[in-house]
């Protein structure tokens, strides 16, 4: 899913001062899950601003809806008389889902009320780790399912770095080395034999190098 | 001055609390007090906090049960770092610092939360008078 988080309440403060009437939009989705901008978070969000306009005599009226998913025009539709009831939305979707709002509403300032910050699975309770940078070639097959784009502070495809101490990053000892989880997987799956391979250096003509990335399928277009 | 008190109702006696505070020194009903009772402390949320705020309080007390002593064993624990987490909040809206104390209850009793109470006006009536000059 993707991963977000709160912009902090002076922040939004700055980005809504000047407007008077607000929608507090949020996404039913991935921001639901990783608790940044589920209908919750936008109650509470809401009533932090309303207390920071009561203090900063600001007036803000807000409204609060929360949309199955703001990524989609289906569900976006029935955000459209709020929105137009409305003089701005503060959206608490992941930068996808502002933008399609932005792209739906062309007359209404859409702000973004969250950072997305990457692709990743809730790893415990509270804790939030990144497994995917979405690079547009996967190598998964070959490292056992552990990504070394991702889980390597040094994104090493042929081996780890060295500079582990036991089983820790040496860039971000609070995580465990992605070679290591890479290591103790192949092993696992008795697939060690891969790490003999000499990978070639990746090609990252289809990340964000080129540009927005944009998927065609014929066999779905009319 | 507004101030609203939610407790666990596992470790405080509802009559008792309300008889302590809704009494002022000169006899009369302290109308500025409000307080909330809960099944227990863990079920507080951000929310609840903030739509106290949000109406009208000017500081939140909230009373857990003792360290260990919880029915649902965590609830107390969830309940401060929610209660830490609304206080940052309101530090960020620019309400101040220090209107949501939270009492872990002793064998002190009643007396305690007395004491915070006192605690939290008096970390209101400065933060009102920093925020005047």
């Amino acid at each position: 899913m993707i991963v977000a988080e709160r912009k902090t309440i002076p922040e939004l403060v700055d980005i809504l001062e000047g407007h008077k009437k607000i929608l507090v939009l949020g996404c039913g989705t991935c921001v639901t899950v990783c608790l940044a901008g589920g209908e919750r978070e936008v109650s509470i969000i809401s009533s932090a601003l309303r207390i920071a306009s009561r203090v900063k005599n600001l007036s803000f009226e807000i409204e609060e809806l929360t949309i199955e998913r703001q990524c989609d025009n289906v569900f976006i539709e029935e955000a459209a008389k709020a929105v137009e009831r409305n003089d701005v939305v503060l959206s608490l979707g992941c930068g996808a889902g502002v933008q399609a709002i932005a792209e739906r509403y062309l007359t209404k300032p859409v702000y973004a009320g969250l950072n997305t910050a990457f692709i990743g699975i809730l790893e415990e309770r509270g804790i939030w780790a990144e497994k995917c940078a979405a690079c547009g070639a996967c190598v998964l097959d070959q490292y056992g399912g552990i990504c070394p784009v991702t889980r390597c502070a040094k994104h090493m495809l042929n081996g780890p770095c060295g500079g582990s101490r036991e089983d820790r990053c040496e860039v971000r000892p609070d995580r465990p080395c992605g070679w290591q989880l890479i290591y103790q997987r192949l092993k696992g799956i008795g697939q060690l034999d891969r790490l003999k391979r000499i990978v070639p250096p990746k090609n990252w003509a289809p990340s964000l190098g080129g540009g927005c990335r944009v998927i065609v399928r014929e066999d779905h277009r009319i | 001055m507004k101030i609203h008190i939610f407790y666990c109702s596992n470790c405080l006696d509802t009559d008792l609390l309300r008889k302590q505070l809704e009494i002022k020194g000169n006899g009369e009903r302290d109308h500025q007090i409000q307080t909330v009772s809960l099944p227990c402390s863990g079920k507080v949320n951000l929310l609840y906090l903030l739509k106290a705020f949000e109406k009208g309080s000017d500081g939140v007390l909230l009373v857990t049960c003792g360290q260990g002593a919880c029915k649902f064993l965590e609830g107390n624990l969830r309940a401060r770092k929610r209660a830490k987490a609304v206080d940052s909040m309101l530090e960020e809206t620019g309400l101040g610092k220090g209107r949501m104390i939270v009492v872990q209850k002793s064998e002190e009793g009643i007396e305690q939360i007395t004491a915070a109470l006192l605690q939290l006006k008096d970390n209101i009536l400065q933060d009102t008078e920093r925020s005047q000059e």
